[in-house]
């Protein structure tokens, strides 16, 4: 690595005595002055070379060469002629290379490290030498090499005498010669327009008629939103009017309680600044809340203004138009014209008797028909009759069961009361109430089948048992015993056939039992869906039955299916037939009362909703046209339903009377049974709380 | 039978496409699409039955009207922005390759759009785009005030100061302003032109604080349309009243902030052109003798106005010529009013009648020159870009403080000023000669169409509420107290006005006063009415008169007293009914509606509901309102008391 620069190893040997030795160093380049030729050498480096004005960059002057017997280098000495090559291959051998004729040139022999470092202390010359490594030895290196260093470590050009700002020299002077160069006359080019040229020129011309280019715009403004009259009131038509067109909304204009200083009471409390600010920023019915300021100097720039012009902007252009018709309608114009309640009297308005005594829910009651006695049967185990003048408590009858349903019997000239309790189902003849022919009578009436008994083959569905003594003395006459408990009992018309329903009991379900025979039949061999009521015709042969969704009306003389009525009820709870038989009404667990003309349709003619809880009994009076709902609310609804004659015109049904809260709610139950009194335009009705209440 | 119809070929299927599909035709970003429904004004559409309109998928969609996509497609803006994005492309290439002359070439053959096209297109008439003004003009005022930022270019700042500054120039030159209101969110403006209202609201001058959260991208969309339309619609507007545009600027006065005065307002037409043109008019209506009577009237007044003009324009200034115009203006629709309705063939006179107009007339006159008689100077406290907007579409002369800006036409050591409008806690230096009012004074004048009396103004007082003029009581609302203008009318004492203008005032206000004598006496009569009107009733009941009859009659009787009054009356009997024991009759009456509503269709039941719904909601709100004021009047009465003692 030593050998590598050339000056490094002189600048190592000499840190001791710099100063002398450039002394030195100087009286050197003394001499070489002397013995070298260049005139230039040694000369101070620092000032620019002197000016020759007919120094020629081309022309390079070389020191002239004394032909002396020296002078040729090659004729020197011993060349070595291994050519550039790294010297180190060399290193192992004891020549360093080749001469001209192929001899080999033997290293020079060299001291060890201690006698070089002596040479060098020695030789006040050895830090100009260099290695030559092709010849094995130092060189002393001349003051022109020497002068090559020194400047290329200053960054200089090496040569001295190069000049690198040299002054132009014109090749083509701006005077004018006055003699030709050439004496050839002038070409005909030089002044006949070119074909080719003017060819590619219209080429340009053309296209820039035809706009193909546009020229381009000299001194390049932007354009400036340039306005004029753009409209013309004469000629503009306004623009049609069509559906799909929906203007832009206004924004809506402020209000009162958005001014800077508004009206005291338009300010907000406390508690609604806090809802205000705990609300989600699309609840907020108003964007901002109202504020007062005593001075319009302390109003304060509103943050929000640019996001709110941005919403307006968002709403412009991203939110749907839907044109909404705003109804302009008067409401009380919606309510429909009716007659007047008054118009339409009488129909019960007050109570006027309340029946107590029973001690538990009353489900079911009957007046009898000359109208004088009802029969309620209770979840007390009781059935009581009751005078219905007065409401006295004419004769109690304990069973052993609950009472689910209480029916007199239709006949006039029968006293016969049925009840079903449980499994059972009972004939009473309350024996006092009647007169003794009346009763005698009834008496016979309803021993009649027993004699039949014995011929008539027992149906296993229901068997006919006589009472036992004690209950005999009671008044109860027949014993009914059924599979299943026994939910609904209803007379015909003649009072000599009635129907039971127990819904537990899948296709016996529906019974019709003959009294004077003492005689059941099954009529339906399959029942479709669980019956709920059933009921006959009021005077043709014909029967209802009423399952959950649906009523069927069934022809008992063919024995087939008239008519479906579809309800679109959920679950039917009640039922009655119009005493005239064309118009039927239901009532449903789901709230509703349908009406239906059997006449018009299969469908309702009218479903009204009015009760708030599930209904529980629907009435139609067999003289007036009135009919009466009840239900778990504990409210009982009277309406005036007109049925004309004329088949053309539709029943006229108008409300006339709530009477509210008749029966209090017990455990969900309200009001359970409603019941008109046959004669009079009186309601009777019973509740959950145990009572019967009549209103006149 | 017919021939069987496609699902899918007609209805909603083919009136709705939804955004994607919107896109994909149209080969657009969703940018340009954006910018392209702001611009054209396309927005989506509800379809009835959503899954009808999108091919049977239920899914969320956006949809638009298909034929609005439709002429989307030959839209030229479209092939403007294919241009624009191309040209892009090649400039990206141009300038990585570093060749800048060409770019420059580019820049130079850039593609620009213009929207006149569109703006005729959305508002095929004048009307229609005065219509739609109003978020124009809102906007345009806003950015009239916004700071410079990186996306808002000083020049779009420039141009929106000056649009608005044009456009309020119109409004004080035909003093078409109707309606002002402070808001805390701003000044809502409201100025009738054409027969169309517009309103617009200038936020409060300070430094807006530019959100982040706001796509400004958006914003700069609908700025750009909204300019091109404010600029039409200024063109249309001064050259319907014969007016330069766009007026030249001021800059001495521009650079003093002169603000909306550094707008030089001319005239098209010097006094001889009009008289020129009036002239070449007459020769051809010579011809139709109907009019002649009117032209010759109408020409009598203009030369005359013409000579007032021309007797002033001398004396003034350039930079008085805007108050000159106003008041030539202005003598102009006070005398062609009158002049051509004698002449009507009575064909259209038979609902209104030509007092009625005159009536009209007179009153918009009035109004328009409400300020006429004051010199009001304004302090350097209270904020000028509006005040003197205001008081000088209404005819006032404002002058102001030099802290305020250059140009203000008097002093305030002037003798003619009537009222000085400072807003400070106490007023040190007065002169005798003058009110010192609040800026509240002004704006309640306006809305209330007459001057008010100074006093409940003066400085440093409590202010009345400011109430918005825009609010329409309705049977039912909340009316707050509106008597605070009653009987308050201004005493003028100008002695420099003309003798004629000062009977003229006399008149008005003697009209002011019979007008409150009035409703003072329908005060006392309305008192009364309330004792009687519950006895009236029970008797009507007992004769067996409908209610509904009875209260026709009522309203027969009540059918001269003003329409607030009316409406309180109305309110009266809900509140009453809601707080007192219901009568006998009433209960009756409750019962059968209560039944009829038993018989109403499901349909109807719902309907009916909601109505009431409503109707509940806004009682609630009124009857809250009430409680509060009578809560708040006893904590004052409470107050005072306990100051007595």
């Amino acid at each position: 690595m030593e050998g590598d620069s050339i000056v490094d190893s002189q600048e190592e040997s000499d840190n001791e005595s710099e100063v002398d030795k450039e002394e030195e160093a100087e009286s050197d380049y003394g001499d070489l002055e002397e013995d070298e030729i260049d005139p230039n050498f040694g000369h101070n480096l620092n000032e620019p070379l002197p000016e020759e004005s007919e120094y020629n960059p081309i022309k390079r002057e070389y020191p002239e060469i004394d032909p002396v017997y020296d002078s040729d280098s090659s004729t020197e000495e011993n060349e070595n002629t291994v050519g550039n090559i790294p010297m180190h291959w060399y290193d192992d051998y004891p020549h360093i290379g080749y001469d001209i004729n192929g001899k080999k040139i033997m290293k020079p022999a060299t001291g060890d490290e201690l006698d070089k470092f002596l040479s060098t202390m020695d030789d006040p010359d050895s830090w100009l030498s260099a290695h030559n490594y092709k010849e094995g030895q130092d060189v002393k290196l001349t003051a022109e090499e020497l002068e090559i260093i020194r400047r290329l470590e200053g960054n200089r050009i090496p040569d001295a005498e190069y000049n690198p700002y040299e002054e132009q020299v014109e090749f083509f002077t701006s005077k004018t010669e006055v003699m030709p160069l050439s004496a050839a006359p002038e070409p005909k080019r030089r002044f006949i327009p070119s074909k080719h040229e003017a060819k590619r020129i219209m080429k340009i011309v053309r296209a820039i008629r035809e706009g193909r280019i546009v020229p381009r715009k000299s001194g390049y403004v932007p354009p400036k939103p340039k306005f004029y009259n753009l409209w013309n009131d004469a000629e503009d038509k306004p623009r049609e009017d069509h559906v799909m067109h929906i203007a832009a909304p206004k924004m809506k204009l402020p209000t009162h309680d958005e001014s800077y200083n508004p009206p005291a009471e338009y300010l907000p409390t406390e508690e609604e600044i806090k809802e205000w600010n705990e609300m989600d920023k699309e609840d907020r019915p108003k964007n901002y809340l109202p504020q007062k300021y005593n001075a319009l100097r302390n109003v304060p720039g509103y943050g929000q203004f640019i996001q709110e012009r941005f919403e307006r902007c968002l709403d412009l252009y991203l939110a749907p138009r839907v044109r909404k018709n705003r109804l302009n309608i008067d409401p009380e114009s919606l309510i429909p014209k009716l007659p007047s309640p008054r118009d339409l009297q009488p129909f019960p308005t007050r109570l006027a008797i309340e029946f107590l005594g029973h001690i538990g829910r009353v489900r079911s009651i009957s007046v009898d028909p000359s109208g004088l006695w009802l029969a309620s049967g209770s979840d007390d185990k009781t059935v009581r009759i009751w005078e219905v003048a007065t409401g006295r408590c004419m004769t109690i009858y304990h069973l052993d069961e609950l009472v689910t349903s209480v029916v007199w019997g239709p006949n006039k000239e029968v006293a016969v009361l049925a009840v079903a309790c449980g499994y059972k189902i009972g004939l009473i003849l309350p024996e006092k109430l009647f007169s003794p022919e009346l009763t005698l009578h009834s008496e016979e009436y309803l021993k009649a089948g027993f004699s039949n008994n014995a011929t008539v083959e027992a149906n296993p569905k229901a068997t006919w048992k006589q009472p036992t003594p004690s209950e005999y003395e009671k008044g109860i006459r027949v014993w009914i015993h059924l599979q299943k408990p026994v939910k609904q009992v209803t007379w015909h018309r003649k009072g000599d056939y009635f129907a039971t329903v127990a819904p537990e009991a899948n296709n016996s379900a529906v019974l019709i039992h003959q009294l004077t025979k003492h005689q059941t039949q099954q009529p339906f061999k399959k029942n479709k869906g669980a019956v709920q009521r059933v009921m006959f015709h009021p005077n043709k042969p014909m029967f209802f039955v009423a399952t959950q969704r649906y009523v069927r009306q069934y022809n008992l003389q063919r024995q087939e299916l008239v008519k479906t009525m579809q309800t679109g009820v959920k679950w039917i709870s009640s039922l009655d037939i119009h005493p005239a038989g064309d118009n039927l009404i239901i009532g449903s667990y789901d709230k509703r009362l349908c009406w239906f003309d059997l006449d018009l349709s299969s469908k309702p003619y009218k479903t009204l909703r009015y009760h708030q809880q599930a209904i529980r009994s629907v009435a139609y009076h067999k003289r007036y046209p009135l009919f009466a709902s009840c239900a778990d609310d504990g409210n009982v609804q009277i309406f005036h339903g007109m049925v004309y004659n004329d088949l053309l015109q539709n029943p006229l049904i108008v409300p006339v009377k709530i009477l509210k809260n008749v029966h209090e709610r017990v455990e969900a139950l309200g009001a359970l049974c409603v019941e008109w009194h046959p004669i009079q335009p009186w309601l009777i009705s019973s509740g959950a709380d145990h009572t019967i209440k009549l209103f006149s | 039978m017919g021939k069987l119809q496609k699902k899918g070929k007609a209805g909603a299927a083919v009136n709705y496409i939804t955004r994607n599909q919107a896109l994909k035709k149209l080969q657009v970003t969703l940018a340009d699409f954006r910018r392209l429904c702001i611009l054209k004004g396309i927005y989506p559409r509800e379809p009835k039955n959503k899954k009808k309109a999108n091919k049977g998928s239920t899914a969320p969609a956006t949809f638009y009207y298909a034929k609005d996509i439709q002429y989307l497609m030959h839209e030229p803006i479209l092939s403007k922005f294919r241009e624009y994005k191309t040209f892009a492309k090649k400039m990206a290439k141009v300038m990585s390759k570093g060749q800048y002359s060409t770019a420059k070439t580019l820049a130079e053959n850039k593609p620009i759009y213009t929207l006149d096209h569109i703006i005729k297109e959305r508002y095929p008439t004048f009307t229609d785009a005065l219509r739609d003004l109003d978020d124009a003009l809102c906007m345009v005022f806003l950015f009239a005030t916004m700071p410079k930022t990186e996306k808002i270019k000083a020049e779009t700042i420039e141009n929106c100061q000056r649009l608005a500054a044009e456009f309020q120039h119109y409004v004080l030159h035909t003093r078409s302003l109707r309606k002002v209101f402070l808001s805390i969110k701003g000044i809502y403006y409201q100025a009738e032109i054409k027969g169309q209202t517009i309103n617009w609201l200038v936020p409060y001058q300070f430094s807006q604080d530019v959100p982040t959260d706001v796509d400004f991208r958006v914003m700069l969309t609908f700025l750009e349309f909204y300019q091109t339309l404010c600029g039409f619609v200024n063109f249309k507007l001064y050259s319907d009243v014969n007016l330069v545009y766009p007026p030249a600027l001021d800059l001495k006065l521009d650079e003093g902030g002169a603000g909306m005065n550094a707008l030089i307002i001319e005239s098209t037409q010097s006094a001889a052109n009009i008289a020129k043109t009036l002239n070449e008019e007459k020769q051809r209506l010579e011809e139709s003798e109907k009019r002649l009577k009117t032209l010759s009237n109408k020409i009598a007044h203009i030369q005359e106005s013409n000579s007032y003009e021309t007797t002033n324009g001398n004396s003034s200034s350039s930079k008085n010529n805007n108050d000159n115009d106003n008041d030539n203006d202005n003598e102009d629709t006070m005398d062609e009013f009158p002049a051509p309705l004698p002449n009507l063939d009575g064909s259209s006179s038979d609902t209104v009648t030509f007092s009625d107009i005159q009536k009209a007339s007179q009153h918009l006159t009035q109004f328009q020159s409400l300020f006429s008689q004051c010199y009001i100077f304004l302090s350097r406290e209270v904020p000028r870009y509006s005040l003197e907007f205001i008081l000088r579409a209404c005819g006032g002369h404002v002058g102001w403080d030099p802290v305020l800006g250059e140009g203000s036409p008097f002093k305030e050591n002037d003798d003619r000023i009537t009222h000085q409008i400072s807003d400070r806690p106490t007023q040190g230096h007065r002169f005798l000669n003058r009110h010192y009012v609040q800026p509240q004074w002004a704006y309640d004048s306006i809305n209330a169409g007459k001057i008010l009396a100074a006093d409940p103004y003066h400085v440093g007082k409590t202010l009345p509420p400011h109430l918005s003029p825009f609010v329409e009581a309705k049977e039912g609302d909340y009316i707050p107290d509106q008597n605070q203008f009653e009987g308050q009318t201004e005493d003028l004492e100008i002695e420099s006005a003309e003798e004629d203008e000062e009977e003229e005032d006399e008149e008005e206000e003697d009209e002011d006063e019979d007008e409150d004598e009035d409703e003072e006496g329908e005060e006392e009569e309305e008192e009364e009415d309330t004792e009687d009107l519950h006895q009236r009733e029970l008797e009507a009941e007992a004769k067996g008169v409908a209610f509904t009859e009875f209260e026709a009659k009522e309203n027969k009787k009540n059918a001269k007293k003003t329409k607030a009054v009316t409406a309180a009356a109305d309110v009266a009997p809900v509140t009453r009914s809601a707080g007192k024991k219901r009568t006998a009759a009433e209960a009756e009456e409750a019962e059968a509606k209560e039944l009829a509503k038993i018989m109403m269709t499901n349909k109807q039941q719902k309907l009916y509901n909601k109505i009431q719904y409503g109707k509940n909601k806004k009682a609630a709100e009124v009857e809250k309102l009430t409680k509060k004021k009578e809560q708040l009047a006893k904590e004052a009465k409470a107050a005072n008391k306990k100051a007595r003692k």
